[in-house]
């Protein structure tokens, strides 16, 4: 029942935005369906920890893990959500949009909600493609809402990029299949249902999960934005509106790279750890040195906050990669605080690029002085990403280096600890270059809303209370990494 | 009553076609021109006209060029002896002709091609500029069909498991939905496509211009005259009737002879004729519907040749 | 194992192999969307045959739909997309188009080579001719990467898909039919999505040649 709650609730709200023209009620209205979920999500975590939740004759299968992603959206669309309004409101103002587009824009933010949790939710391997390869649709017109030429490119790279990599992953899943249909398990099964795909994983044949598993990398891997695929990442998070920016760094990347758990368990019962482990610390690794590199000297800040989420991606693919339980837990725990801070990140970048009419590093100075709460939230946020002791990230990144020393994996942890501390420097960098200095002349100085400020420092807040007691989460991510553990 | 172990079976089956494809080959470029000319609402020249050219042109005198060395004497006679020697052992009229055990797809090409050896050389011989430019970009053309070529022989050995040609014919005989096959389909786009260029036909060389710019085969053959240039039409023409009844042979083997009698070698001869008819028909109406490719657009074509060649055989090996 | 289901199945598989080949070897857009047609009809001839032979009411509909989809509705839509632009020839590949079909050449035998090791699994007449699928996915990458018309990249685009479809027609008779539709729908919706991107584009900037985009860029 839960499961089916939590998925009707975005989809009445996107019949609701799209029956009813455009008014600032519409987008408070998706937040609060956004909280609705979100607390049914909690409530489905509690029970998933007895056992797994079904719904609609199997269709739809939850466990810790699937509760576990539907909190993490839950929590990142009430964020990008409760920016609606305002969001609106401000690109009217400025005539980058009107009320039908902005019709548009809260339809298709539910429709990419209600998708990505679909992809979560189902039991299916087969409809969990389905709901990844929807959501790139959806975002496409989300990606160009702004209907400039450079929108329009981004878009466009976008839509190519990311249906040729889920086309992959489409054949690795496939692969799966026709592996699954000739094992010789015990077990007849003929369906992509992750539970008989499961239940006959040891017997897969070697040969056929091998290639399917590095179809499925390179294919969901582009939707996490993963290297070599990432391309189309900073120029779609770059284009897109803030809160989209936000729902897709945070969440979609996630959910992709939920995926490719769900198969990464599969292989690793069909191949033993060796394979699966050596190709995603291949593609973590590399993912993480390119974006170490494009941050070093990097102009713009969307694109900046982009190339982070890259890094964080590869930080999540080399967790994966060792694939002990506690590497899986820390790994969770890394999607939500990532979720949150990098929504923070790209919904206060939207109220800067608002401010100051670009989002060039170089052409942003003095924020601290102008704007002292805004700066202080997307410092505190910067302080967040960059995973400074009391926020969550750095209790996770803490904990993958641990697993990856148990696993022996050393020069794994002293590469990523190179590159991390060379992000530090410069992020921090760029960041002190957007807050400190003079300010400049004529600009205004308005305070900020308690609407905006509010969401934003909480979750903030959150970050710091994840990272400080875990207790909450603690025995929910245990369980849901056990359920990706062969 | 049998006599197809005895050779002499082989023997008059290697006369008959040798007597075809010497007549034949002259007629079929006769019916080819005629095609094209009623395509094109023209009379055209009647179809026996280049046989009477051969006559006409065995009864002139010999010239030869000042600085002409024994090559371009001997040019001709090899393009003559090639073209007769793989005639008579190709299966054109029978399964067994003369030598049939030898005839070896990869020996009847390298026949062939000797012969195409044979006239660059010719053409290169008295070092003047239309000789050179002709056997320059006959030898290019024939670089570049060769590995199509070449791939569409093993393309089509794979089915039978041999390149000997006759028992490809025996096994296809026997095995009547090989000729539907993928593979043999795309063997046979990728075979014509060789055998266009090989035999200079329209769109790779226009066989009835003498315009500088666009002549191939023309250019290489400028310097002879006389019985020669006989012998060197000849010798073109016996390709060409060889090429397209092997072609006809391969995908159409119906009415081949199997035994050595004198009833089915008839019936061979007849069929024979219709099928390489067929084939040169094919022939002059691609001709009729396209234009010449200019010469750097010919690696497309040619390329396109050897991928269908390819694919031919990657189509052979997984439904083997 | 009658000769008719075999011969049509290789005819059918090799004719989807066969039109991605001429979709490199055609440089005007109406020869290449007449080809893309073909192979769609091929392709719902594939999974008809199949659905015969196995019995498989779900394949049927599935090789209906994949008839509708990809054989008549996106070539429409191409051709509509193509009569909007005048300049309809592929000018400056990235690669020239003899070097391309020799390269197509190199993957078809690349595919052949992986293609065995998967279809040792289970073999049938049906699963041997999975390298023609997997030919078909290379084939329609190459076109992707080196052609440079907005047209071309999406032609390329269904021909990885459809080349997918194959294999999963020949290796498996088709994955489940929900799964079916979701991926032949999506084939239509990301081709009209395209299609209003490039129609929102040459009216921005009148250009689409996708090289010359080059806002975007670190």
């Amino acid at each position: 029942m839960l499961i089916i709650a939590i998925l009707l609730i975005p989809l009445i709200m996107t019949v609701v935005a799209a029956s009813v023209p455009w008014r600032p009620w519409v987008g408070w209205a998706t937040a609060a369906s956004s909280g609705a979920f979100l607390a049914l999500g909690v409530a489905l975590s509690v029970a998933t920890m007895s056992a797994p939740q079904w719904a609609l004759h199997h269709s739809f299968r939850a466990d810790s893990l699937s509760a576990f992603m539907v909190i993490v959206i839950g929590a990142v669309s009430l964020l990008a959500t409760s920016f609606t309004s305002r969001t609106m409101r401000q690109e009217m103002e400025s005539g980058a949009t009107t009320a039908r587009y902005a019709r548009h824009y809260a339809v298709l933010m539910q429709v990419f909600i209600t998708c990505m949790l679909s992809a979560v939710l189902t039991a299916n391997l087969g409809v969990l493609w389905v709901s990844i390869e929807a959501t790139t649709i959806a975002t496409t017109f989300l990606v160009s809402h702004r209907r400039t030429d450079a929108a329009f490119e981004a878009s466009w790279k976008y839509v190519i990029l990311c249906s040729i990599g889920i086309a992959l992953a489409f054949l690795g899943t496939v692969l799966i299949y026709y592996a699954q249909l000739h094992a010789s398990g015990p077990v007849h099964s003929s369906s992509l249902d992750w539970t008989s795909v499961m239940s006959v994983a040891h017997h897969l044949d070697p040969n056929v999960t091998r290639l399917a598993f590095a179809l499925l990398v390179v294919g969901y891997g582009t939707k996490v934005g993963l290297v070599p695929m990432h391309s189309w990442l900073p120029d779609a998070h770059s284009q897109a509106p803030a809160p989209v920016s936000a729902l897709m760094s945070g969440v979609l990347l996630s959910v992709a790279f939920y995926g490719l758990l769900r198969f990464r368990a599969i292989a690793v019962a069909a191949l033993g750890p060796v394979f699966p482990r050596a190709l995603l610390l291949v593609v973590g690794l590399v993912s993480l040195l390119l974006a170490t590199v494009m941050l070093i000297a990097q102009r713009d800040l969307k694109r900046m906050l982009a190339y982070s989420s890259i890094e964080h991606m590869g930080l999540l693919a080399i967790g994966a990669a060792v694939g002990s339980p506690l590497a899986i837990a820390a790994v969770l725990l890394h999607i939500l605080g990532h979720g949150i801070t990098k929504a923070v990140l790209f919904l206060s970048s939207g109220e800067i690029y608002h401010l100051e009419g670009s989002t060039e590093i170089d052409k942003i100075s003095g924020l601290l002085a102008r704007r002292p709460t805004l700066a202080g939230i997307f410092g505190f946020g910067v302080l967040s990403l960059v995973a400074l002791p009391p926020f969550s990230l750095f209790v996770s990144e803490l904990t993958m280096a641990r697993a990856e020393v148990d696993a022996g994996l050393w020069w794994v942890v002293a590469i990523s600890l190179g590159c991390l501390s060379v992000i530090f420097a410069a992020v921090t960098r760029h960041t002190r270059q957007m807050l400190m200095g003079a300010a400049s002349v004529g600009s205004s100085s308005s305070p900020l809303s308690v609407s905006v400020a509010l969401p934003l420092i909480s979750a903030l807040v959150a970050c710091v209370a994840l990272g400080v007691l875990a207790w909450p989460l603690q025995s929910l991510l245990t369980h849901a990494a056990q359920g990706v553990l062969p | 009553m049998t006599l197809a172990i005895v050779p002499v079976g082989g023997v008059v089956a290697s006369l008959i076609q040798l007597v075809l494809v010497a007549l034949g080959g002259p007629l079929l470029v006769g019916l080819m021109a005629k095609v094209k000319a009623r395509a094109e609402g023209r009379v055209g020249a009647p179809i026996g006209q280049p046989l009477r050219d051969l006559r006409k042109l065995l009864t002139k005198e010999r010239l030869h060029a000042r600085h002409a060395s024994v090559v371009l004497a001997l040019a001709p006679m090899v393009i003559v002896a090639s073209a007769v020697v793989a005639v008579a052992i190709s299966p054109l009229v029978s399964t067994h002709p003369l030598l049939g055990s030898s005839a070896d797809i990869l020996v009847i090409v390298y026949l062939l091609l000797t012969g195409s050896a044979a006239a660059a050389l010719g053409g290169l011989d008295t070092g003047t500029a239309f000789g050179g430019m002709g056997s320059s970009r006959a030898m290019t053309i024939g670089a570049l069909a060769e590995p199509a070529l070449l791939v569409a022989v093993i393309a089509l050995s794979i089915q039978s498991g041999t390149s000997n040609l006759p028992r490809i014919m025996v096994d296809t005989l026997a095995h009547p939905d090989w000729v539907l096959a993928p593979s043999r389909l795309l063997a046979l786009g990728a075979l014509l496509i060789v055998v266009i260029a090989e035999t200079g036909r329209i769109p790779v060389d226009n066989p009835a211009t003498h315009l500088e710019l666009t002549m191939v085969h023309e250019a290489m053959i400028l310097e002879y005259a006389g019985p020669e240039l006989a012998m060197v039409t000849l010798g073109e023409a016996m390709r060409l009737g060889l090429l397209f009844s092997l072609v006809a042979n391969l995908f159409l083997p119906w009415g081949i002879a199997t035994h050595a009698t004198a009833l089915s070698l008839l019936g061979a001869t007849a069929s024979l004729i219709a099928k390489t008819v067929l084939v040169a028909l094919g022939v002059a109406l691609i001709e009729v519907r396209s234009a010449k490719l200019r010469l750097f657009r010919l690696p497309e074509l040619l390329a396109g040749g050897f991928v269908l060649s390819v694919l031919a055989v990657v189509t052979g090996l997984v439904t083997r | 194992m009658s000769t008719t289901y075999i011969a049509s199945l290789e005819l059918a598989s090799g004719a989807v192999l066969l039109s991605a080949v001429m979709t490199l070897w055609r440089r005007g857009v109406r020869s290449i969307v007449t080809m893309l047609s073909l192979q769609g009809i091929a392709l719902a001839a594939v999974a008809m045959v199949l659905a015969l032979h196995e019995h498989e009411r779900a394949l049927l509909v599935t090789g209906a739909l994949v008839f509708v989809v990809k054989g008549l509705v996106v070539p429409t839509l191409l051709r509509r997309v193509s009569r909007l632009d005048p300049r309809s020839r592929e000018s400056r590949p990235l690669v020239n188009v003899p070097a391309s079909l020799v390269f197509a050449a190199v993957l078809i035998v690349l595919a052949y080579v992986v293609g065995t090791r998967i279809t040792s699994l289970a073999p049938s007449h049906a699963t041997h001719l999975a390298p023609l699928g997997l030919a078909t996915v290379l084939v329609g990458y190459f076109m992707l990467v080196t052609r440079r018309r907005a047209v071309s990249k999406i032609v390329g685009l269904i021909l990885v898909d459809n080349g997918i479809a194959l294999v999963t027609f020949l290796l498996t008779s088709g994955v489940p039919l929900i799964v079916e539709l979701g991926s032949s729908l999506d084939v239509l919706l990301v081709v009209v999505v395209l299609q209003f991107l490039m129609v929102s584009m040459r009216h921005h900037s009148d250009t689409d040649q996708l090289t010359e985009m080059k806002a975007l860029h670190d």
